[in-house]
């Protein structure tokens, strides 16, 4: 009796056991196959299990009722398990060459050559972008860089946070977007060079988009992280933290991060005035995931940026702020022919004020003698959806993308001469853009080794202003009467990947895109331009600019070595940029107006290579070129950087990793002197030290780095006012995770 | 009952329709709520109170004049007004460019007219304006205004080389604002103390330009004026900014440059 109720226990024990276990399979949705080594977390980062070569995988779903589902080539997707086995189906992923993935952190196994990751954690943003292939910085000292695909800037890129718009409050550029994202707040960025992603991107610009961190389900887990650099005393606290309810319906997360730095030192001990700043980071985000498996996420971003330097420009920012908010709904994944996936409605606020109290106004070239406060403003609301569709068997997705947007700016000029009344500007009075877009995106494989995908997307765009007399200036500058005129914009593109084998791919791209000018090219005026140095009015008669851009790239990718090489060429039609204007009377300022200057073209190409020598020792190397030109002035586009690249050794070692990095430019010789006034920039190189370690079972790590080792003096090409780099620098930073 | 609501409705839509229409009737006969005036100056005369009304104090260069006539307080309206400002300097006397003045268009209570002040009073002289009123009745009032004249930036002058000179009063913008504004200059010589006739055929060219200070400046976006007739220079001017401008105009008549003047002025932010 006693040896059966025993068996009878351990029969309940092991029924109830297998009971709660369950197997399911990952497939690929588009061709069937098992996805192999999928990673299973339960949150962001930890990881449960992986899929194996069958593609399947054994969970308690009690234990994990919600998962996370990473692949390598695949969108992410998360799912809340029912007891028992099942299929789960994997969207493929964006093609390699049109739209990278660029993991900041995480365990994700996406260390190839089409993924870029931050080297360590208190890197920041602008350091990160510059060292992606294709991408550099224009620099105005040490905060905000603004980011530039392949010589493209500003209203040539498409620059968005989680997809929402959001527009520079600061006439002078002087907040891009890209300093409202601490890289503790960043979960990947989606960088489209070749604009070929127009279905979803809208104008066929290259794109950066920064992913934000989401709330998502697991246990508790918290990291804080503090640094510490010499000599320019930056100084940064950073905490983040995540949790969910057991069964993950409900999740949180919040971060935030206080950085600040005195002025920094540049090559040779000397200290370039005007380049500190402070600045406090907060996110807040929060997820619900329905029992129809539906999601509701909101997030907020709150951007508080005080006393920042701008040693380039006439003066700085005493106060930048952004808030930031959007609603994003995701309905859970169904086989239905016409499905929408999401849909998100968003709002921010930007707010920029700058002054140049602290700056000698008596005796500086431009504008002297008087103190310049500006205040800028621009608040939008947008909405966007996606989602698939079937039509006469063929497949495709679909994209919906709206906003509205209103821009103000105004600056005071106060002579420090009594008898000189105070003057003031609008530089953008009551501009409001309003845009509304619709993309397709049709995928057909041609065969198991060769993909096109097709792309088109037709927008609707106007850009006015609400003030009649703001508007009679450009009447009078221009003898016409400024209408609101809505503009179609057409823009589509077509891509071929070919995989003769495993490792090697080709591809190549072609994309047509017309770009409406921007609020400021159309309605902005007496705007400081810093790059060159002049005044820049509006033109709201601008055409349409069109712009043609081919793409190649070829990779060649094993597990231990791989190889990128992508070639480009955008030619530009009714290129705009600002003209001269003939006779303003001027002393002292200079003036310019936005017009189509004709031609335009930038070509170049990016080289990438990985190669892993062993499990502790591996060296990558990236070069980049640009070649770029006014056709119809004959000289070189302004702030082209030069031929550059780096070299980087990693060196791993039981809890161990060194890396050495030299960075190279070589000397850019290619200026434009006639419609730009920029100088030549000598060559330089320079070295950088990173000692990372982790301790007491990977929950403290450390790192040690010095950067320009050689102490080098020196300047970027697209160093505005060829404000000099950093010099030796030595930074200590620690965090520490807690799960 | 159905027919009694409709019927209802229709009353009431007459009797508002009707009610509306009334006021607009009565609306049409109210002043212009646009004209804000000051009182310059009044005096009576056999009973009849004339008021000389402005919509600021007068100044040198163009002045719209309202005339008004009460009698024991009720408003008159006479046949015609004439009126002759004169500036007595003791040694001398000398009129102005001006108009007659005409029904206010803006508000038929009053007449009005442009009066171009050449000069401030004060120490050098006063001005008075003398008028003969024609009531109704074919009765004639006459009798003279004191007003004061100040001195503003809205008038220049400047001579050729035969000792002639040329008024150049600035009518427009009369508030300058930034953003674009219509030009408006009028141009007068003098015949003789008692005569001051506009000059039609003159050339005008102009030089918008703001000093910064700290050896900054720039004009900017402009239409010369041209003639449009009986004195007056129409063009406009963009700017592009608030704060002081000047704006030198250089006259050319009958082929002769004469050297250029100078306004200087506030423009507004917008």
């Amino acid at each position: 009796m006693r040896y059966l109720l025993t068996t009878l226990l351990i029969l309940s024990w092991v029924s109830s056991a297998y009971g709660q276990t369950g197997t399911y399979r990952v497939i690929d949705r588009a061709t069937g196959d098992p996805v192999v080594q999928a990673h299973i977390k339960s949150g962001e980062e930890s990881v449960i299990t992986t899929t194996d070569t069958d593609g399947y995988f054994t969970l308690n779903p009690e234990e994990y009722p919600a998962i996370i589902i990473t692949a390598v080539g695949y969108q992410t997707r998360e799912l809340v398990l029912r007891s028992g086995s099942g299929t789960i189906y994997m969207n493929p992923a964006i093609f390699r060459n049109d739209s990278e993935l660029v993991v900041i952190a995480g365990r994700d196994n996406q260390n190839n050559v089409q993924a870029y990751r931050r080297q360590h954690q208190a890197e920041t943003m602008d350091q990160f972008l510059d060292k992606i292939d294709g991408l550099s910085a224009n620099r105005r000292g040490a905060f905000a860089w603004e980011p530039v695909v392949r010589g493209e800037s500003d209203q040539r890129m498409n620059l968005m946070i989680d997809g929402m718009q959001v527009f520079k409050a600061c006439v002078d550029k002087m907040d891009p977007i890209t300093s409202y994202v601490e890289t503790n707040n960043l979960s990947q960025l989606h960088i489209d060079k070749s604009g070929s992603e127009v279905a979803q991107n809208g104008g066929g610009r290259s794109s950066v988009n920064l992913i934000t961190r989401r709330a998502e389900p697991g246990p508790l887990s918290v990291n804080v992280s503090s640094a510490f650099r010499l000599p320019d005393n930056y100084r940064t606290f950073s905490m983040s933290g995540s949790t969910s309810d057991r069964d993950g319906r409900n999740a949180i997360r919040f971060s935030g991060s206080y950085k600040k730095a005195d002025d920094y030192t540049a090559g040779g001990g000397r200290q370039i005035k005007n380049t500190q700043y402070e600045k406090l980071n907060l996110n807040l985000s929060y997820r619900h995931r329905f029992e129809s498996d539906h999601t509701l996420e909101a997030n907020y971003i709150s951007d508080k940026a005080y006393d920042i330097g701008y040693p380039a420009l006439l003066m700085d920012a005493t106060e930048a702020l952004a808030d930031i908010g959007q609603l994003r709904f995701s309905f859970a994944p169904n086989d239905r022919n016409w499905r929408m996936d999401f849909i998100q409605v968003y709002a921010n606020g930007i707010r920029h004020t700058m002054d140049d109290y602290s700056r000698d106004v008596e005796n500086r070239s431009v504008m002297g003698g008087m103190h310049m406060p500006m205040y800028g403003e621009t608040l939008t609301g947008g909405l966007r959806a996606g989602g698939r569709g079937v039509l006469l068997n063929h497949s495709f997705e679909w994209f919906l993308d709206g906003f509205a947007s209103l821009a103000d700016g105004e600056m005071e000029m106060n002579s420090l001469d009594p008898g000189i009344e105070d003057m003031f500007i609008d530089n953008l009075r009551d501009v409001n853009t309003r845009r509304a877009n619709i993309g397709l995106k049709h995928r057909f494989m041609l065969s198991d080794k060769l993909l096109f995908k097709a792309e088109e997307n037709i927008g609707l765009k106007t850009v006015t202003t609400g003030s009649d007399q703001y508007a009679s200036f450009f009447e009078g500058l221009y003898g016409r009467d400024v209408e609101s005129r809505p503009r179609f914009l057409l823009s589509g593109s077509g891509s071929l990947l070919w995989m003769p084998a495993d490792a090697l791919s080709f591809s190549g791209s072609l994309v047509y895109s017309e770009r409406m000018g921007n609020h400021m090219e159309l309605f902005g005026h007496y705007i400081y331009n810093y790059t060159d140095g002049f005044f820049y009015d509006g033109n709201p008669w601008l055409k349409t600019e069109r712009t043609i851009n081919a793409d190649f790239n070829t990779t060649w990718e094993t597990d231990a070595h791989s190889v990128s090489v992508s070639l480009f060429r955008k030619q530009f039609y009714n290129y705009i940029d600002g003209i001269i204007t003939e006779d303003s009377g001027a002393t002292g300022v200079r003036f310019k107006r936005y017009a189509n200057t004709g031609d335009a073209v930038i070509t170049g190409g990016e080289f990438r290579s990985l190669n892993r020598f062993s499990h502790t020792l591996s060296i990558e190397n990236r070069i980049s070129y640009l070649f770029a030109e006014n056709r119809s002035l004959g000289e070189p586009l302004p702030l082209i950087p030069p031929l550059k690249g780096s070299s980087i050794l990693h060196f791993h070692f039981g809890k161990n990793k060194l890396m050495g990095e030299a960075e190279w430019a070589a000397a850019q010789n290619r200026i434009a002197e006639t419609n730009s006034i920029e100088d030549k920039t000598d060559a330089f190189a320079t070295l950088h030290l990173t000692w990372e370690r982790s301790w007491f079972d990977r929950s403290v790590t450390s790192v040690l780095k010095a950067n320009n080792l050689l102490d080098s003096y020196y300047h970027t090409h697209t160093s505005i006012g060829n404000v000099p780099e950093a010099g030796r620098t030595v930074m200590l930073s620690l965090r520490y995770a807690f799960r | 009952m159905i027919f009694l609501r409709w019927a209802g409705t229709l009353t009431a839509l007459a009797i508002f329709t009707l009610f509306a229409s009334s006021c607009d009737v009565n609306n049409s006969s109210e002043p212009d709520p646009q004209l804000d005036l000051i009182p310059i100056e009044s005096v009576t005369v056999d009973g009849y109170t004339v008021s000389l009304e402005s919509d600021s104090n007068l100044e040198t260069g163009a002045n719209l004049l309202y005339w008004k006539v009460e009698r024991n307080g009720d408003l008159i309206t006479p046949q015609s007004i004439s009126i002759n400002p004169m500036m007595d300097m003791d040694d001398m006397m000398h009129s102005t460019p001006y108009e007659q003045p005409e029904v206010a268009p803006e508000d038929d209570r009053y007449f009005s007219n442009l009066a171009l002040f050449i000069m401030a009073g004060g120490q050098m002289g006063s001005w008075t304006i003398n008028f003969d009123i024609t009531l109704a009745n074919n009765e004639t009032i006459s009798g003279t205004l004191p007003v004061e004249v100040e001195s503003s930036w809205r008038l220049t002058s400047v001579r050729d080389e035969n000792d002639n000179i040329y008024f150049i009063t600035w009518l427009e913008p009369e508030k300058p604002v930034s953003g674009n504004n219509d030009l408006r200059f009028m141009v007068h010589t003098r015949e003789s103390m008692m005569n001051f006739p506009p000059v039609t055929d003159a050339g005008l060219d102009i030089y918008p330009y703001m000093d910064m200070g700290g050896g900054s400046g720039h004009s900017t976006d402009f239409n010369a004026p041209e003639a449009s007739g009986s004195g007056y220079y129409d063009g406009s001017i963009n700017y592009s900014m608030s704060g002081t401008w000047t704006t030198s105009v250089t006259l050319t008549v009958e082929g002769e440059t004469l050297p250029d003047v100078m306004f200087e002025y506030s423009v507004m932010a917008n």
